[in-house]
């Protein structure tokens, strides 16, 4: 097998031409029967080039010499967290008191099943974290009492501080939803009491 | 001028060809197994070399360099001769590298498995096995060379100079980076730590992309199109400057692995540019390829094997496309560590290697045989299944990648994580999963039909084992003096060797010396401290478990990580990390912050201890496969004093004569530890694997919060 004979034509003593192309073939570049042509580089493919390094250089000497801001990742990163903090809105203030209405107990709901289910079981039966549908507590068993425990956490026992995951209105929500619904329901397996019976 | 006479032994290029085919189906079928069991986690059925985190590097390895490596070593004993007119150096050579090669494949099919690794991504196999490479691999060097020089050819052709690159580059890749100080015979901890020993490794790893699956299949790619399409090459112009700007460039642009990570800003940066001015020498590979086929495009429509170069080179096209925009930091910082890049990989995986190897197969195998291809048809079917089940692998995973970063980012209203469980941000991609697995099932149908194909081809020809032909002998100095520049290069196949090993030397050099040698670039952080003898020992398991395949240990300075994780990793924090573990995705979350107690990731031993066992009592909807035998198996504590001694001999500072006291404080701790669970109510013995692997985890991140002074008493 060899280049496509057929196809040859020699034009003077110094090339022979590629008749499907009608371009240059290389004089004595032929290995195992592949020839060459002598076409030049495509400019837009010089232009690419030109301009991936034109580019390399500009983001080498902005980094480089003038230090950019943009291209400072420790900078980036304050930039971010200065403009999050500028945004963020004001924090509501709103009662520390049990929610009852449907939509706040739904979205407890939602949040302990996605969130505490994890060490507390769905059900609230309890595994690492106590059983919650019994009526012992081990920090007190008021709206209050529960809503400081998850937002301050009990960090050497295992239960972390939802302070800065979770706003007010969700921290109150999902442990309203633990008052209302989980207390005193039946859940698969019980975890033994921890801590004293509040009646 | 008077002929000679000589024949070219085809038994090499059939051995590398069957090997090609077994390893290439075995290294899908792995694949396509581990697909399914990031969807069904159970799969592996709690038997520990069946778990994700040991078979991914087993598919890894068994793809790169068992099916690419013997497709490579299939063309390259096959048109070396032909080019240079000569039988090969030695038979002999080429037969120790055929069963070299094979025997260290076995050995990474079985070492990989048990949990036999370095834990550093594609260069998981231990220092024997790595060394027994490095000799393999000079086998084949010599024998390539050799050969040029007894060339009856004057000028090597460009094929032959991308042979000679990947031979140059790899040995050096490889030995650079498996440098490592052993344990045992089958343990061994780099000599590289941490930030450092990113860089070295992400130089390795993205180019082993570059000159072990790019450069010799461009080299195929050179023999092999021109042959099949019988067309001269487009421009031996291109051949030159894309072939130097590719070899040159490629070697600077591994930090584009670890942009946003702990790598100094000068770096990264390096590592963005070097990539964006690749794309052109890349695309003149291409270009080169598609224009070959300028009039004779009528006879790609016919032939299944130009039908895939034309898919190959294309899907080439795409993935050195998207890699350097993958490389710019606003795009890495969405698509790292998702499966974006998986999608990518596999552009280039299954377009580029795949298609190339396969088309060359349809070529070879009748030549081989004398013969013609027993079906034409069969070989269009398995054309379509590739180019679609490719197709089906890559868009859902594109999709997927996409989806998962946005919803990592994704802040509510009020300024907290929308979706601070990862759990959610992993079902909502699991559908993408299932698209994944049938694009390998399509994939890999193609590959069963290539091999019925190619068997019956073989069945109805006879083997040619050698082939005459005929050429005057050499005569270097026919021209002399009348060469200039790059032709007069070509004539000396030496000096080109020696210059390709310069052009490669310099980025790698240039980036090193200063991380290396610069203290500033690894900022000391006082209270970071070696880890304890039994942390040690869990990280040992952590990297036997390839734990690093799902879950990586960098926190990203972006506010959606430190909100999700704690804050962002420091250089400074990594400086005993023998191997790094940052990881590449995050199929699960960053572990690098979990032992925090006062951050978002902490948990408690127990929830550890249930979560091992059972992934799913603990998340439901985990993808994560348990590990029962982590509490069942005795920690091996006979290997701690050594483990320490390595560790001394590395630089990492513990005590002196701290070797014969660790297992005391490893006892200690684990007591400590176990008794805690046990309080809790978990039966579990101080001596138990789990022990060791949670006290690790409860360490990680948690250094530059310690004020407690020093955690090794010299008593
Ligand atoms: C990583 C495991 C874990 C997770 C997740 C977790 N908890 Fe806990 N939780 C615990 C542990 C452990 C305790 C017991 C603390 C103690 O012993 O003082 C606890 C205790 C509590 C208590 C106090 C119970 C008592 O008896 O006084 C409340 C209330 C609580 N958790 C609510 C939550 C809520 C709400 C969430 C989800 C936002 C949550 N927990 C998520 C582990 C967890
Ligand atoms: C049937 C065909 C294949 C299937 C089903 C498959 C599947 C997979 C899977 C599931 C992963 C792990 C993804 C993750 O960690 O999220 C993976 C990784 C990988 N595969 Fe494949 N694969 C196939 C073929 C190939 C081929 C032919 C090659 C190369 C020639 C290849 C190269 C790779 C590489 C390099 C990785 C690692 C990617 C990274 O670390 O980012 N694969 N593959």
């Amino acid at each position: 097998m060899t280049t496509d004979k057929d196809h040859i034509k020699k034009s003077d003593a110094e090339y022979e031409i590629d008749t499907l192309t009608n371009k240059k073939l290389l004089k004595d570049h032929e290995y195992d029967g592949i020839r060459e042509l002598d076409n030049q580089l495509p400019s837009w493919w010089k232009w690419l080039f030109i301009i991936t390094i034109v580019f390399s250089v500009v983001y080498l000497i902005r980094l480089w010499v003038f230090r950019a801001d943009d291209l400072i990742q420790r900078k980036e990163f304050d930039k971010e967290m200065a403009n999050a903090k500028a945004n963020a809105p004001k924090v509501e203030t709103i009662e520390i008191a049990l929610l009852t209405d449907a939509t706040s107990l739904a979205n407890g709901k939602e949040t302990w099943t996605k969130i505490c289910a994890v060490c507390h079981l769905v059900d609230g039966g309890g595994l690492v974290g106590p059983n919650m549908t019994d009526n012992y507590w081990i920090h007190g068993n008021t709206i209050e009492d529960l809503f400081n425990v998850t937002t301050t956490g009990v960090i050497e026992k295992g239960m972390i501080s939802y302070k800065d995951q979770f706003s007010v209105r969700q921290r109150l929500e999902v442990t309203s939803y633990i008052l209302t619904e989980l207390v005193g329901s039946t859940p698969a397996v019980a975890k033994e009491p921890q801590g004293e019976l509040y009646e | 001028m008077e002929l000679q006479k000589f024949t070219y032994d085809n038994r090499l290029s059939r051995l590398f060809m069957n090997a090609t085919i077994f390893w290439g189906l075995i290294g899908m079928v792995v694949g396509l197994t581990i697909a399914l069991e990031m969807i069904f986690p159970h799969l592996s059925g709690g038997i520990s070399w069946l778990s994700f985190g040991r078979l991914r590097p087993l598919h890894t390895n068994a793809v790169i360099f068992a099916f690419v490596g013997n497709g490579m070593f299939t063309g390259i004993y096959y048109s070396t001769p032909r080019l240079l007119k000569t039988p090969m150096f030695s038979e002999m050579l080429g037969k120790i590298h055929f069963w070299g090669w094979q025997l260290i494949i076995v050995a990474a099919a079985i070492t990989l498995p048990l949990g036999i690794t370095v834990g550093k991504e594609y260069a998981e196999l231990e220092w024997p096995i790595d060394i027994a490479i490095a000799l393999i691999w000079v086998v084949f060097g010599i024998n390539l060379i050799m050969t040029m020089v007894k060339r009856r050819v004057k000028h090597i052709y460009v094929a032959i100079w991308f042979y000679i690159a990947t031979f140059v580059t790899v040995a050096v890749l490889h030995i650079v980076n498996s440098i490592s100080v052993p344990v045992s015979l089958l343990k061994s901890y780099p000599i590289y730590a941490g930030i450092q020993d990113a860089l070295v490794q992400w130089w390795y790893g993205h180019n082993a992309v570059a000159f072990f699956l790019t450069t010799p299949y461009l080299g195929l790619m050179y023999y092999f199109l021109p042959k099949a399409a019988n067309r001269p090459v487009y421009s031996y112009k291109l051949s030159i400057i894309h072939f130097w700007a590719l070899i040159f460039l490629y070697i600077w642009a591994g930090p584009h692995h670890l942009l946003y990570s702990a790598l100094p800003d000068w770096a990264q940066a390096l590592g963005v540019v070097f990539s964006v001015m690749l794309i052109a020498p890349s695309w003149g590979g291409m270009i080169n390829g598609l224009l070959t086929l300028r009039g004779a495009w009528d006879k790609v429509r016919e032939s299944p094997v130009l039908k895939m170069f034309v898919v190959a080179i294309t899907a080439y096209g795409m993935s050195t496309f998207e890699g350097p925009m993958l490389s710019l930091k606003s795009v890495n910082a969405i698509s790292h560590f998702t499966d974006w890049t998986i999608a990518h990989v596999h552009i280039g995986a299954l377009g580029w290697n795949g298609m190339l190897t396969f088309g060359m197969l349809y070529w070879l195998m009748p030549r081989l045989y004398n013969t013609k291809l027993y079906s034409i048809k069969m070989a269009n079917a398995h054309f379509w299944l590739a180019t679609t089940g490719m197709l089906f692998f890559a868009i859902p995973l594109y999709f997927a990648g996409f989806t998962q970063s946005l919803m990592w980012k994704e802040f509510t209203e009020e300024g907290y994580l929308q979706y601070p469980n990862f759990i959610e941000t992993v079902v909502q991609i699991l559908p993408m999963y299932y698209l994944r697995a049938f694009g390998g099932v399509l994939y890999l149908t193609g590959v069963v039909l290539m091999i019925i194909n190619l068997i019956k081809t073989a069945k109805a020809g006879l083997f040619v084992v050698s082939e005459e032909d005929q050429a005057p002998a050499l005569h270097t100095a026919d021209g002399h003096g009348k060469e200039k520049g790059h032709r007069l290069v070509e004539s000396k196949p030496i000096l080109f060797t020696i210059l390709v090993l310069i052009a490669i030397l310099i980025g790698g050099i240039i980036e090193f010396v200063p991380m290396f040698m610069v203290k500033s670039n690894v900022p000391t952080i006082a209270n970071v401290q070696p880890y304890t003898p039994l942390e040690l020992q869990g990280r040992d398991i952590y990297l036997r478990e390839g734990c690093y395949n799902c879950h990586s240990q960098m926190v990203r300075p972006f506010r959606s990580e430190v909100e999700r994780y704690g804050d962002y990793t420091k250089a400074g924090e990594t400086v005993y990390d023998h191997p790094f573990q940052f990881g590449s995705r995050r199929t699960g979350p960053d572990l690098a912050r979990s032992g925090v107690k006062s951050g978002p990731m902490y948990k408690p031993d127990s929830w550890h201890y249930n979560h091992f066992l059972e992934p799913q009592k603990m998340v439901a909807q985990s993808i994560m496969p348990p590990y029962p035998w982590l509490i069942k198996n005795d920690l091996d504590i006979s290997t701690t004093p050594r483990k320490i001694k390595v560790m001394q001999i590395l630089g990492v500072p513990y005590p002196e004569g701290y070797a014969d006291k660790a297992n005391d404080d490893l006892k200690k701790q684990a007591n400590k530890i176990a008794q805690g669970l046990r309080d809790g109510g978990i039966q579990v013995e101080d001596t138990k694997e789990v022990i060791a692997l949670i006290a690790y985890i409860q360490r990680l991140g948690t250094d530059i919060y310690n004020t407690e002074g020093s955690k090794f008493s010299e008593k």
